[in-house]
């Protein structure tokens, strides 16, 4: 994909909505085997503590439902008039329809309104962005719902170390309007499909269907237990491909934009953890007060929706202090698959973070 | 790349090795705190020390620091 802009387009409003259960890391050392140093050094050096989780009757569905309720209550959106609904996620209510039909029947919007799910993890709130940009850009839209949630720990297994503690839940709606006048939004997205099998859940799709076997728990060699229907990541793999590709992909996009990086307010990186994250912003030279990564102790690594929490959680005053805030937004995982957009916000009409309640 | 210098950074890198206890015959992979955690972060010690590309794979097939210094060392050198 070549780098693309647009212009005349205004992100309007950002919410985001977290499940009320926290777990901490600090009561999980059966997890560790009783190895306190373990787990010092990953609340140290990872940067792991906190995470909001759902229950099991809570999906990524609700969150966003939930995040879309209150926006267009704050945002005073018409419901009539939004033409078009994009939901980010991987883990939907249902195999089909789609996430977005749903929430689109729950919400009561318009039959005049496209709606889509993108099967996207932690790149998948900018490319939704660049959906939602073009669509509005080309003169097919004038304000579009952009979704973005996912319950990634109902995925892990409970016994598994690499994952179990890193991932929390959370969804987002993001209103994004046609504006005359509103300054260029930049983007670049990237994918490398060879990488498919380091972030997976391998059971459960057409591939391979659930069965008894696919349902049993089996312990690899670290001594940590999975079913093939549960999350397996590669966290060397993942680790290196995020700080070789991620540099490179705002190097780049800053170019392209021709806007220096001195010249960008805030980067949000999709809140994968705070090691990812400083070595990434290390690498860029960047000052380290510009970069939020806070998101992962507090909630957890919420894969879509991580960069909207980041915002909302962490951005939300200074945002509202200036007129104009200069982001540059990037994600980055599954897929592999990462993404990167350089956007300015300004005058939102809402950019809160919220707790879920059913 | 010095050997001395690997060994430093190495120990760094390393969380609880004490800076001068490992020499190059020493097996790193039978450290106390040998796991993943430890991968990673001699894994991004290498890519900004060295600027090169550490695999997990390789990490697992070399034995002693010596062995994974000449690793680099090829990888450098290509």
């Amino acid at each position: 994909m070549p780098k693309c802009h647009f212009s005349d387009v205004k992100i309007s409003g950002i919410v985001t909505c977290v499940p009320p259960l926290e777990k901490c890391i600090d009561d999980e050392l059966e997890l560790f085997g009783g190895n306190v140093k373990q787990l010092e050094r990953l609340k140290k050096t990872i940067g792991l503590s906190k995470r909001r989780v759902v229950d099991a009757q809570t999906t990524a569905a609700d969150l966003c439902e939930k995040a879309a309720r209150h926006l267009i209550k704050e945002a005073g959106v018409d419901l009539q008039q939004i033409d078009a609904m994009i939901c980010v996620t991987q883990t939907p209510d249902y195999l089909q329809p789609c996430n977005a039909a749903v929430i689109h029947g729950r919400l009561g919007l318009s039959k005049n309104c496209a709606a889509l799910d993108v099967n996207l993890g932690c790149s998948g709130y900018v490319y939704g962005h660049w959906l939602a940009h073009s669509l509005v850009a080309s003169g097919g839209c004038e304000r579009i719902l952009l979704l973005a949630g996912d319950t990634i720990s109902r995925l892990v297994n409970a016994k598994d170390r690499s994952v179990a503690p890193l991932f929390g839940d959370g969804g987002s709606a993001t209103l994004i309007e046609r504006t005359v006048g509103a300054p260029s939004a930049y983007f670049s997205l990237q994918t490398d499909g060879g990488g498919y099998d380091k972030l997976i859940v391998p059971a459960g799709g057409s591939r391979h269907p659930k069965s008894t076997e696919t349902a049993e728990v089996l312990e690899d060699e670290s001594g940590n237990f999975r079913s093939p229907e549960n999350l397996f990541m590669d966290g060397a793999e993942i680790f290196n491909f995020s700080i070789t590709e991620e540099p490179k992909s705002v190097k780049e996009l800053l170019e392209y934009a021709e806007i220096d990086a001195d010249a960008v307010d805030h980067f949000v990186f999709h809140q994968a953890n705070r090691y990812i994250l400083s070595n990434i912003a290390k690498r860029l030279k960047l000052d380290l007060a510009k970069v939020p990564m806070q998101t992962v102790e507090r909630y957890g690594n919420q894969s879509s929706a991580s960069i909207p929490t980041a915002i909302c959680g962490e951005l939300a005053t200074a945002i509202a202090d200036r007129p104009s805030t200069r982001l540059l937004l990037s994600g980055f995982g599954v897929g592999l698959s990462w993404a990167s957009a350089l956007v300015e916000v300004g005058d939102l009409a809402v950019c809160e973070l919220i707790d879920y309640t059913a | 790349m010095e050997l001395k210098t690997f060994i430093k950074n190495f120990e760094e890198a390393v969380e609880d090795v004490e800076v001068g206890s490992l020499s190059g015959d020493s097996v790193y992979r039978s450290l106390e705190y040998w796991d993943s955690l430890a991968v990673l972060t001699v894994i991004a010690m290498v890519d900004a020390e060295y600027d090169l590309r550490l695999k997990a794979k390789e990490l697992k097939q070399m034995q002693t620091l010596s062995e994974l210094h000449a690793l680099l060392k090829s990888k450098q050198s290509i």
